[in-house]
C-alpha cells in the first residue's frame, strides 16, 4: 500500500515537473517572440504570475519525486518562498511603472488591454490575440490624468472613459466585432438614421448630425464632432470633450444592401467619470 | 537520478529568475504601435529640420501695444513690436487647461491683459483636476519680474475666463466652470491692489452658462448669461462692488423680442450706460449680425431700446 502511494506521488511529481517545463518553455518562447514580433502579454503582470506558478509547480514536483526529509522540505520551500516574494516585488514595481488596465468581455471572448506609462501619462490600447497575447494597436488620444473607467456596452464593445490632461473627459471605444457581413465597412451614424427612444431620453440621427434630448435638455452634435470606432460605436463630442457614446447592441443587424431600416437596439452611454449604465434605445 | 533532477530544477529556477530580471528591465516602456512609431520618426526628423534653422518669432497679435507669440510652445511677449522677446514663465499647455475648444495657436480671448505697464495671464494649474488653482501671472515692469497671485484656491474645470483692469489698482476676473450640460458655476473676483490679492464677490446663484461680463467702475459690474438659444437677455448688475447682484430689467420692444437675446458687456457713455444686445449664434434678423443698442439712465438697473446698430458700427463700438 505504502509502495503504491509512493509510486503515485512520483508519477504526479514527474507530471508536475513536465508541466513546469512546459511553462518554462512558454516563457522562453515569449521572450524571443516578444521582441521579434512586438507581441506582449495582455497584462505585463502575467509574466511574473506565470513564473510564480512555474516555481510553485516545480517545488511541488521536487518534493513529490525526491524522498521527503524535513531538511529537504525546509530548504526547497524556503528557496521557493524567497523567489516568489522576489517575483511579487518585481510585479508590483513593474506595475508602478507601466500600469495595466485589463478587462474581460462579458462573454469571456475578448480582453480589453491598456498599458499606461505612469510617468509620461501615455497610454496604448492593445488588441488581444489568443486570450493572453496582445499587440499595440493605438495610442490613446490625449495624455490622461486620474483613473480609467471601463464599461462593456456589449459583448464586443468596451468603452474606456478617462480624464485627459487638459481636464476634458475623453472616451475611447474598443470594438471586436461587426453587425454586418464582416467584409465591408459601414458608418454607424448612417446605420442608426432615424428617431430613437429610451427612458426619458430621445435621440434623433439626421443629415445635420445627432440630437440627444436628455430630461428635456437638447444637445446637437454635428457630424464633424462625431468619431467612429470600428464599425460598432461612435463618440459624440462637444467642445473637444466626449459627451455620449452610441453603440450597436448585439441584436442590431446591419444590411448595407437594402434601404430598409435596420432592426435591433442601440445603446447610449454617457461620457462621465461617474458610474453609469448604458441606456437601451429602440426605434420609434 | 536525484542529482540530475535537482540540477535540472536548479537550472530552471536560475533561468526563471534571470528571465524575470531581464523582462523587468525591458518592460519599463509601453510598446508603441507601428503607426505611432512611424509618426514619431517623421516628427523627429521634422524637429531636426526645424532645429537646424533658427526661427524668428512672429507675433500673433499685431494691433496691440504688447505683442505675444506662442511659437515653439512657449509664450513670449514683446514690448517693442517684436524686436525683443521676453519669455513668460508658464507652460503653454497651462494656458489652455479647462474647457477649451481651440487649436492653441492663440491665447483664449479675454484671458490676458496686454498693456505696457501691466501684462498678465489668467489660467488654472495644479495636479488635481478636481481642484485646480486659478492663478494670475503678471508683470508690471515689462517682463523683468513676474508675480503670481492666487485668484481662487480651488476651482473645477474652468470654462469662461475674463480678466481686465480699469486702472492700476482695480481689476476683475470672471470665471465659470464645473459645467454639466448647460448649467455651470460662475463667480467674479475683484482686486484692489493691482492683482496681488483677489476677493470673491457674492455668488449670483445663476447656473446658466455665462456669456460675458465686466465692470464699468469699481462699484458697477455686469454679468450676462445664456449662450445656447436664449429667448431673452439675462443681465445681472451690481452697484456695490459685487456684494449684491440683481437682475436688470431690459425693456425689449415687441418687434425685437426673441431677436436680441445676448447682452454684451455694458459701457459708460457720458452720464448714461450703453449695452449692445446681439442675436446669439442662431440669430437671423437682418442677416443675424445687427445688434440692438439699449440705454440705461439708472446705473444699469433698467434698460430701454435706443436703436439698431448695423454690423460695421457694432464692431467698432
Amino acid at each position: 500500500m505504502k509502495q503504491n502511494t509512493s509510486k503515485t506521488k512520483k508519477v504526479i511529481g514527474w507530471v508536475l515537473f513536465l508541466v513546469a517545463n512546459g511553462f518554462f518553455c512558454m516563457q522562453i518562447g515569449y521572450l524571443v517572440f516578444h521582441e521579434r514580433f512586438q507581441v506582449d502579454y495582455v497584462d505585463n503582470r502575467l509574466f511574473y504570475i506565470i513564473n510564480i506558478v512555474c516555481l510553485i509547480i516545480l517545488t511541488l514536483a521536487i518534493l513529490l519525486i525526491l524522498p521527503s526529509t524535513r531538511k529537504l522540505i525546509t530548504i526547497i520551500s524556503s528557496i521557493s518562498v524567497l523567489l516568489i516574494i522576489g517575483h511579487v516585488v518585481l510585479l508590483i514595481s513593474s506595475n508602478n511603472e507601466i500600469k495595466n488596465i485589463t478587462s474581460i468581455s462579458p462573454d469571456w471572448k475578448h480582453v480589453l488591454s491598456i498599458k499606461e506609462n505612469v510617468e509620461s501619462g501615455e497610454a496604448v490600447y492593445y488588441r488581444s490575440y489568443y486570450g493572453i497575447l496582445a499587440r499595440p494597436k493605438e495610442v490613446l488620444p490625449d495624455k490622461k490624468i486620474g483613473e480609467f473607467q471601463v464599461e462593456w456596452l456589449a459583448d464586443d464593445v468596451g468603452a474606456v472613459t478617462y480624464k485627459a490632461a487638459n481636464n476634458t473627459t475623453q472616451q475611447f471605444i474598443a470594438t471586436y466585432g461587426d453587425r454586418g457581413s464582416g467584409i465591408s465597412y459601414y458608418y454607424v451614424g448612417a446605420q442608426t438614421h432615424g428617431n430613437w427612444q429610451g427612458d426619458n431620453i430621445e435621440l434623433v440621427s439626421g443629415p445635420e448630425g445627432i440630437m440627444v434630448t436628455d430630461n428635456g435638455e437638447t444637445e446637437m452634435f454635428q457630424w464633424d464632432d462625431i468619431d467612429q470606432f470600428g464599425t460598432l460605436a461612435i463618440v459624440l463630442k462637444k467642445n473637444g470633450e466626449a459627451a455620449w457614446t452610441i453603440a450597436l447592441q448585439e441584436n442590431f443587424q446591419v444590411d448595407t444592401g437594402t434601404v430598409e431600416a435596420n432592426e435591433g437596439n442601440i445603446l447610449l452611454y454617457k461620457a462621465t467619470m461617474e458610474k453609469n449604465e448604458p441606456i437601451v434605445l429602440s426605434k420609434s | 537520478m536525484k542529482r540530475y533532477l535537482l540540477l535540472g530544477a536548479g537550472v530552471m529556477v536560475i533561468a526563471l529568475v534571470i528571465m524575470a530580471v531581464i523582462y523587468h528591465q525591458s518592460s519599463n516602456q509601453v510598446t508603441l504601435p507601428q503607426s505611432a512609431l512611424l509618426n514619431n520618426s517623421q516628427e523627429n526628423s521634422q524637429e531636426e529640420l526645424e532645429q537646424a534653422q533658427p526661427e524668428q518669432i512672429q507675433p500673433v497679435n499685431i494691433d496691440e501695444a504688447v505683442s505675444y507669440s506662442l511659437q515653439n510652445d512657449q509664450l513670449n511677449v514683446s514690448f517693442n513690436n517684436g524686436e525683443d522677446w521676453v519669455a513668460v514663465p508658464v507652460e503653454k499647455d497651462q494656458l489652455f487647461v479647462g474647457e477649451y475648444n481651440g487649436n492653441g495657436q492663440e491665447l483664449i480671448e479675454n484671458s490676458y491683459v496686454l498693456m505696457e505697464d501691466r501684462t498678465g495671464f489668467l489660467y488654472s494649474e495644479g495636479t488635481n483636476w478636481e481642484a485646480q488653482q486659478i492663478v494670475f501671472l503678471y508683470s508690471i515692469d515689462q517682463g523683468e519680474t513676474w508675480e503670481k497671485s492666487v485668484v481662487s484656491e480651488s476651482f473645477l474645470m474652468m470654462r469662461f475666463r475674463k480678466v481686465d483692469f480699469l486702472n492700476d489698482e482695480f481689476g476683475y476676473a470672471i470665471i465659470s466652470g464645473d459645467r454639466t450640460m448647460s448649467q455651470e458655476y460662475s463667480v467674479v473676483f475683484l482686486t484692489h491692489d493691482g492683482g496681488k490679492n483677489w476677493e470673491e464677490t457674492t455668488y449670483t446663484e445663476v447656473t446658466r452658462l455665462i456669456s460675458d461680463g465686466g465692470f464699468v467702475d469699481e462699484s458697477t459690474g455686469f454679468l450676462s448669461f445664456g449662450t445656447i438659444n436664449p429667448i431673452e437677455p439675462t443681465l445681472y448688475v451690481t452697484e456695490d462692488g459685487g456684494n449684491t447682484w440683481n437682475q436688470a430689467s431690459i425693456h425689449i420692444p415687441e418687434k425685437y423680442y426673441g431677436v436680441f437675446v445676448i447682452a454684451e458687456p455694458p459701457v459708460k457713455e457720458e452720464e448714461q450706460l450703453k449695452v449692445l444686445i446681439n442675436q446669439g449664434p442662431n440669430g437671423d434678423y437682418a442677416g443675424g449680425l445687427v445688434k440692438g443698442e439699449f440705454i440705461s439712465s439708472d446705473n444699469g438697473k433698467t434698460w430701454n431700446f435706443s436703436e439698431e446698430v448695423p454690423p460695421d458700427e457694432a464692431e467698432h463700438e
